[in-house]
């Protein structure tokens, strides 16, 4: 395995798909092994013996239906009604609806592209700086990923219940250990905004016609988080549930009732939206193969005896996690770094006496950061794309905003409290 | 041979589509027979996450199709057309030769479980239902190959333009 695996990170590096990557690894394990090379398409297939897997085609299609629409643009208008009022308001808008969205969305990007048309003219008229918009509308394209019913959250606790581990990792703990972390990052992102210099006062205050207004135009979509975070956080749905009434709710909406999606459109985003659930199941089912081998072979143990011999305490290997994640998040797309990292990582970290909830917390705010961490962070590009400015000028603009995220990663891995204060 | 493949991008497209819209209906109802009949049907679940690897199986094929795989763009970026190319050729021909390694050992799996006869849920023979993995592997491991061949023409007669046949 060990002449094999330059190889195989080289070709990683070359663009292979990482799916295959995987499964070539555990194919070597395997063979070196001796055993059947049958065993991953055994592997691949117990895919089907998830039941929380189903969450992931329901929630992408809902997340897909919503940027489709014009969900986007109530979404803006009614959040500003409700805080564009306050200084730094329009900022502080910002920061809340592209939370939400991407929450519900997924963090593919699609908030920077559904999003940032809005808010950019606006935040321009309201006297941001162009460098502080397009910071803040790079940066806030991946906030929002620690509040259900985010996808990453979901795809670590599908991982790490693959693991079978003494203390088990239930999803709807993680959805609740993001609340205050989220909120803190949120929060620091506002206060920030507040004290730009230079920014003007909205000139309405708050006014009640115009968002009763907005509140009647958006009247079908604001059931939906109240419906699926109260479901979730209320214990009635479990997620694979609130992923079918999500989906069937978003579709009733958007495609029966407003008809913002006509039915060709709606196939068309459909096939999109699998294509996308392909290329994430595919690598959750490799991995599922080379899990298997890494446990077989006793990899993470291993790992953790060497590691061990050099790091002796939490607080040291809690610092080198946290460069490594940052690493990781600018090399690899988030779902991808989830399988494969998560199940090396987890036991190490356990045995530091970190607890899963926890770590799975620490892992996704790091990789936040990732999206935005030049040179190669997926959102740098997508808003390069959409905004039409050079990717080195997003360098520039996004460090004070990391930062600010930087600081609050480090609180959210330093106070474990933080996010398991509300789980016990 | 490319009505043939124009057959299996549409048969690929309708399924997926069909297959999310059967999703939806079904996973549904049974939230509807749960709560409000305090029922439900016990062939839907083991269904619905049958579905659901159909589903990833047929939506990573499609995505084979589409170059849309995930993959990391570190490297390449430094890299000058001229060598990426031959590179991107010897990638395509490795992910080619892993799958189509993977879709050869699936299916001596479902021999055996063929001949053993093994029953899933509800009485459907289990080989039925894990067909898919060796035939969307197959159908990803050709597509590399296509693009692999493409990429060699392309290298060898840059200035021809071919349409795309894998």
């Amino acid at each position: 395995m060990s002449l094999f695996t330059p190889f195989l990170l080289l070709l990683a590096l070359l663009r292979t798909p990482l799916f295959v990557v995987i499964a070539a690894s555990a194919m070597l394990g395997f063979y070196n092994s001796e055993i059947d090379l049958s065993v991953i398409s055994i592997e691949i297939y117990r895919l089907a013996d998830m039941s929380v897997l189903l969450a992931i085609p329901l929630f992408t299609f809902a997340g897909y239906l919503l940027g489709e629409s014009q969900a986007s643009t109530r979404l803006v208008n009614i959040t500003n009604c409700l805080l564009g009022w306050m200084p730094g308001g329009l900022a502080i808008v910002a920061i809340f609806a592209c939370a939400l969205f991407t929450a519900f969305t997924g963090a593919s990007g699609i908030t920077i592209i559904a999003l940032g048309a809005l808010l950019y003219p606006a935040l321009q008229q309201s006297g941001y700086s162009e460098k502080f918009n397009l910071g803040l509308l790079t940066s806030s394209g991946s906030l929002g990923l620690l509040f259900a019913p985010s996808l990453p959250l979901i795809l670590y606790g599908v991982v790490a219940q693959q693991m079978s581990l003494d203390e088990p990792v239930g999803i709807d703990q993680l959805f609740i250990a993001g609340i205050f972390p989220g909120l803190l990052m949120l929060t620091m992102l506002a206060v920030y905004s507040m004290l730009q210099p230079g920014i003007k006062r909205q000139a309405e205050s708050f006014d009640w016609a115009t968002t009763i207004a907005a509140i009647k135009a958006a009247k079908w979509e604001i059931p939906l988080p109240v419906i699926i975070l109260g479901g979730i956080y209320g214990g009635y749905f479990a997620v694979s549930e609130a992923a079918a009434v999500t989906a069937v709710y978003v579709l009733i909406v958007e495609v029966l009732i407003l008809k913002e999606i006509g039915f060709r459109q709606l196939t068309v985003i459909m096939r999109e939206s699998m294509v996308l659930v392909g290329g994430i199941m595919i690598i959750i089912g490799a991995s599922l193969a080379s899990t298997n081998y890494l446990i077989d072979a006793e990899i993470p143990t291993q790992l953790f005896d060497f590691i061990q011999q050099h790091i002796d305490n939490k607080l040291t290997f809690l610092i080198l996690l946290n460069l490594f994640l940052l690493v990781l998040g600018m090399m690899l797309d988030i779902f991808s770094a989830l399988v494969i990292f998560v199940p090396i990582i987890l036991p190490i970290a356990m045995g530091y006496d970190i607890h899963p909830i926890h770590l799975g917390i620490i892992f996704l705010a790091n990789m936040q950061l990732g999206y935005f961490t030049p040179p190669v962070g997926m959102n740098l590009f997508i808003a390069s794309y959409r905004f039409h400015k050079p990717v080195m000028t997003l360098y520039k603009a996004t460090i004070p905003f990391f930062l600010i995220l930087l600081i609050a990663v480090l609180v959210i891995t330093y106070w474990p409290g933080l996010s398991l204060a509300l789980l016990s | 041979m490319n009505l043939a493949i124009r057959f299996l991008h549409r048969l690929e497209d309708s399924l997926l589509v069909f297959l999310l819209s059967a999703l939806i209906v079904l996973a549904s109802t049974q939230i509807v027979l749960r709560n409000l009949f305090d029922s439900g049907l016990v062939w839907v679940d083991p269904l619905l996450r049958v579905m659901v690897l159909w589903l990833g199986m047929i939506g990573a094929a499609v995505a084979a199709r589409e170059h849309k795989h995930i993959q990391i763009d570190v490297l390449t970026r430094l890299l000058s057309s001229k060598i990426l190319v031959p590179v991107q050729v010897l990638v395509d021909l490795f992910s080619a030769f892993v799958c189509l390694t993977i879709a050869w050992y699936g299916l001596t799996w479902i021999q055996y479980d063929y001949a053993d006869q093994i029953k899933s849920f509800i009485g459907v023979s289990a080989w039925m239902l894990e067909i898919i993995v060796p035939i969307t592997f197959s159908i990803i491991g050709a597509r590399y190959l296509g693009h692999s061949l493409q990429g060699l023409l392309q290298y060898f007669r840059p200035n021809l333009k071919q349409d795309s046949t894998e």
